[in-house]
Parts: C-alpha cells; structure tokens; sequence
C-alpha cells in the first residue's frame, strides 16, 4: 500500500539546507513516511518492511518493522515537522528489526517558521539479534528560536546487533532542545553516539542526556558529542555510561566551542564501572576555538570570523 | 632584489614582555632559500612569527617591508593575502576537514586537479590522501607535507618554514629538501626556512645565523655556515656529513 510521494515545498527546501538528497527522498518506490503536525502525508512500503500508522489528535504513531533476515538496500525516509509558526506535535515512533535484519533511516524533523511550536516525540528502538541500524536525525527549527523540541529514545540492543546513530542540528536556530536517550546492550552489541549542535542565539538552549547500559559481555559504546555554543547559547551535555558485564568497554568523547559572549558550555560525563573486567574512558574539551588552528588558517588568508566559520563546520560535520 | 627587508627588528614575548630580538635586520631575495640557523633558544621561530604576525609576540621596533610594504601592524589574513605564509612546526590538526578543504580554504579557485598535482609534488598520492581528514589519523610526516602542500596551494610569494625537517628522518628529511626545490621551482616562491640541519646547504642559497636574539651574520650561505659551524666548534662534523661543505 502506497501514497503519492508530493512532500511540500518547505519540506522540501529545509530538507535541503540539512544535505539531503531531496531527489532521492521524492523517488518513487524509495520507503517513506512523511506527516506534518497530525496529518500523514505521504508513506511508501517496501519487501521486508512493515508499516503501520496512524494519526491522532495531537500527532502520529508509527511502527516499521524490517523482517528477520531483510537488508533493505534504500534508505528509509522519515519525514516529521510543523509547516505552520504556532502548533503542537507528538510523534510515536516505535522500530523493531528482526533478527539479522538491516537499515538505514534517514529523519528529518523541520519546523521552518516556528515561533510557538512544541514537538515531542517519543522513539523506542529494539534491535534483534545480529541485526545492523543506522539512524541518522537531522533537524531544522527555522530562524525564529520559537521551536521546543523534546526527543526521547529508548533502545534496546540485542546480542550482536549494532546501531549507529546521529542526531544533527547545525543549521538555523535551535530554540530549545532537551534529548533523553537510553540504551541498553546486551551481549557483545555495539552502538555509536554522534550528536552534532550548534547554537546561533541567547534563546537557543541545549540539553543533551545520553545514557548508554553496558549489560553483556563485550558490548561496546562510543557516545561522540561536538557542540559550538554561538551568539549566547547555552549547551549542556551529559554522557553516562554503565558497563556491568566482563569485557565491556565504553568511551565518552566530547567537545564544545564557546564563541561570544554570554555563551555557555558545559559537559558532565558520567563513568561506572561494576566489573572488574569492564572498562569505560572519557575525554572532554569546552572552551575556545584551538589557537593554533585559527593561527594556521588565518596564515592562509582566512580572516578570524572565516577561520572560525571554518573550524566549526568541521567539527560538527 | 629583496623581497622581504628587516629593518632593526626588536620583539617582545606576549606572555611575560621579555624581549626576544633585538634589533634584527635581513633581506630576502626573490627566488630564493634562506636558511635561518641558530641554536635553540636564538630566536628562530620567534622571528618566524613576528615577521607573520602572531599575535603572541609584540613589535617593539623597527619594520619589516614585504613587497616594498611596510607590513609591520598588519594582521596574519592580511599578510597571506599579499603572498606571504608560514607552515608550523607541529602543524594543527582539524577535525572533519578533508585534505581537499584544507588545500581550498585559502584558495578557493583552486581546481580538484591542481590540488591533486600539488599532492603529487610533495610526495603523497592524490587518490590516497584527497579525501582524507587532517586530522590525527594521519603520521607527523604525511601532515608536514599537507602543511607544505596547503601553502603550496595559495601561490605564494614567500613561504616561512618553520622546521619542517624536524623529527623526521634522515631518508625523509633528504627527501624533504628536494621537494622543497621543487616548491621553489614550481611557485617561484621565495622559502625561508628553519633548520638545525647542516644538509640544507645541499638546497640553500642564502643564510642568517641568529643567537640570543641578534643576528650574527647575513649572507650566502657558506660563509653563514662556517661561522655557525665554528660556534658550535663542529666544522668536523659539518665537513664529514657534508661533503658539499668542504670550501667553508
């Protein structure tokens, strides 16, 4: 079952501002599922993949299954977002892959004109056995700092399984952002953490808490945050993880510029170990843009606010 | 002609305004290798940096005219933009910036071709290293020769080398100065470079020898040479590993 693959123009170009394949995500036959607000308004299935939706009053609750064994070659598309300056969206996800099942989701959350706009959405992920997710979230809040968004995630990692997941916003204003992720891995999983931010204004606030169980054997976890608070903004980020079982092993990397005035850093990483066969590592750097860096671009040419340009957009690349 | 005149050059640490150079005065010729040689300490690299404008060290007198400019207050971007760069000793690393957007970022005319020819001139094969990211997963010596090959890339007029010979070894090191001809062969830039090495004079054309902060002497290479190697009581050493140097 299918319907017309017609995103609308303000998708359409935020998606673009994020580096999508905007042509790709209007192909036919390409898996999909786009709503705005409560409205659904475009979904596309594939062999292998299961999905059901439906719509209520404040938002939409969606469920993809990718069967036992299927490696979906496309990405999947998900498309969520408020067209209008004023509203209100709760968004359901729940994905599950099958044992030895494989994907790459592609998520674009946009809300291009917010002013007064909340946007909650509320993920749970299970990951079967052997299975491989790549879930890659890139947002878009328009210019205005009116967005509250507030993803929650809740994983589950089966043995063997892998996830690799990466939420984005460099683009626009933030407005205020709060993350919770929790995930939990069982016997020799691995999961990646990316979360990629920069602020633009004094209204743009950032609250990041990631939170990562090592519970079997050999299960693996990097949690790999770059933030630049800019223009007054305010970052924090919490990263904790827990290894509990023999053989895990975790690392924490996180690092923040602080550029202007009245901008805020801060990081909290959270390290505990309950085996004396676990290990888990962190580093952290909040603070300026490197010096030295700056000084070998501008010896290029680069004037202080391009080589800074410069730097950031490679950090959070 | 000189490309690059020091005129009575004195500066001054930013940090604890203790005076490095005193009244230093050089000229750099187009075309051409000048060496500054020193032991540690004479103040090599701080010259380097003044004559770039880092900010870490103040002019405290005298000038420096570049392009029969005096370049003496203005800022680093505004000293590249005239033609003049300086690749760092340790060079910086950076974090999710290909090799190709660092060779573009001063240059951004610059064509995927010409940087991957550039690549080729300092020894590293474009295919290999146009993606990658100048970040740490590259070894000390593939980044002093993206360094070189970012400088490369600006078309500069005079290109300051702050020991781009250190920690390498004496294969790379040999290897190192016959691209640095060939740098100076292709940009027809001039190179002031940075050495503790004797075998420079395999490539150099002029020489200064600086120590605690003055310059000893100025001039073609040999003669700056021999006064180095004699305060270093090592003209033996410089003879035997150098036969070139036999004339000093």
């Amino acid at each position: 079952m299918s319907q017309n693959n017609a995103l609308p123009k303000k998708f359409i170009s935020s998606a673009k501002k994020c580096g999508f394949d905007t042509a790709l995500m209007q192909a036919a036959g390409v898996p999909h599922f786009y709503a705005e607000s409560n409205k659904i308004l475009s979904f596309q299935k594939t062999a292998g993949l299961e999905m059901k939706a439906q719509s209520f009053k404040e938002g939409v609750k969606i469920k993809l299954i990718v069967k036992k064994g299927v490696k979906i070659k496309k990405p999947i598309f998900l498309c969520f977002g408020i067209l209008k300056n004023q509203g209100k969206q709760i968004i359901l996800p729940e994905i599950i892959l099958e044992e030895k099942a494989e994907a790459k989701i592609l998520a674009h959350c946009t809300f291009p004109i917010a002013e007064k706009i909340t946007h909650r959405m509320e993920t749970v992920m299970k990951l079967g056995k052997n299975s491989r997710l790549s879930y890659q979230e890139k947002h878009y809040h328009g210019e205005n700092f009116g967005a509250e968004v507030l993803p929650n995630f809740k994983v589950l990692l089966e043995r063997g399984s892998f996830f690799n997941n990466e939420f984005i916003l460099d683009q626009g204003s933030v407005g205020k952002l709060k993350i919770n992720l929790e995930m939990e891995l069982k016997k020799e999983a691995l999961v990646e953490i990316t979360n990629k931010i920069v602020t633009r204004g004094e209204k743009d606030k950032v609250e990041i808490f990631d939170k990562v169980l090592l519970r079997g054997e050999n299960s693996k976890s990097l949690i790999k945050s770059r933030a630049a608070a800019i223009g007054g903004g305010s970052v924090f980020l919490q990263g904790e993880t827990v290894a509990l079982a023999k053989g895990a092993c975790g690392h924490i990397d996180c690092q923040e510029i602080v550029i202007g005035k009245k901008s805020i850093a801060k990081a909290i990483p959270i390290v505990e170990v309950c085996h004396p066969e676990a290990r888990v590592t962190h580093e952290a750097s909040v603070g300026k843009v490197n010096q030295k860096e700056l000084e070998t671009l501008m010896t290029r040419g680069l004037s202080e606010e391009e080589a800074t340009d410069f730097i950031v957009k490679g950090v959070v690349r | 002609m000189a490309l690059l005149k020091i005129k009575n050059l004195s500066v001054k640490s930013g940090e604890n305004n203790k005076e490095i150079l005193k009244n230093i005065s050089l000229e750099i010729d187009e075309k051409s290798i000048h060496v500054l040689m020193g032991a540690n300490g004479s103040g090599k690299s701080t010259l380097a940096y003044a004559l770039m404008g880092i900010s870490r060290f103040k002019v405290t007198g005298g000038s420096v005219i570049f392009l029969n400019k005096n370049i003496t207050k203005l800022s680093i971007d505004q000293r590249a933009k005239m033609g003049m760069t300086l690749a760092f000793q340790e060079p910086a690393i950076f974090e999710g910036i290909s090799v190709q957007d660092f060779l573009r970022a001063g240059n951004k005319k610059i064509s995927r071709k010409k940087t991957e020819e550039i690549l080729s001139l300092i020894g590293l094969e474009p295919k290999k290293f146009i993606n990658r990211y100048v970040d740490q997963t590259l070894s000390g010596g593939e980044r002093k020769r993206i360094e070189l090959a970012s400088v490369i890339a600006l078309k500069p007029k005079l290109i300051i080398l702050d020991e781009p010979d250190a920690g390498l070894d004496i294969i790379i090191y040999r290897e190192l100065y016959g691209i640095l001809e060939n740098i100076k062969r292709e940009t027809k830039a001039s190179i002031l470079l940075i050495s503790h090495r004797e075998e420079v004079g395999l490539i150099a054309d002029r020489a200064t020898f600086l120590r605690r902060g003055k310059t000893i002497c100025s001039g073609p290479f040999r003669p700056v040479m021999r006064k180095y190697c004699q305060s270093l009581k090592r003209k033996e050493i410089c003879l035997k590993t150098m036969p070139c140097l036999k004339n000093l």
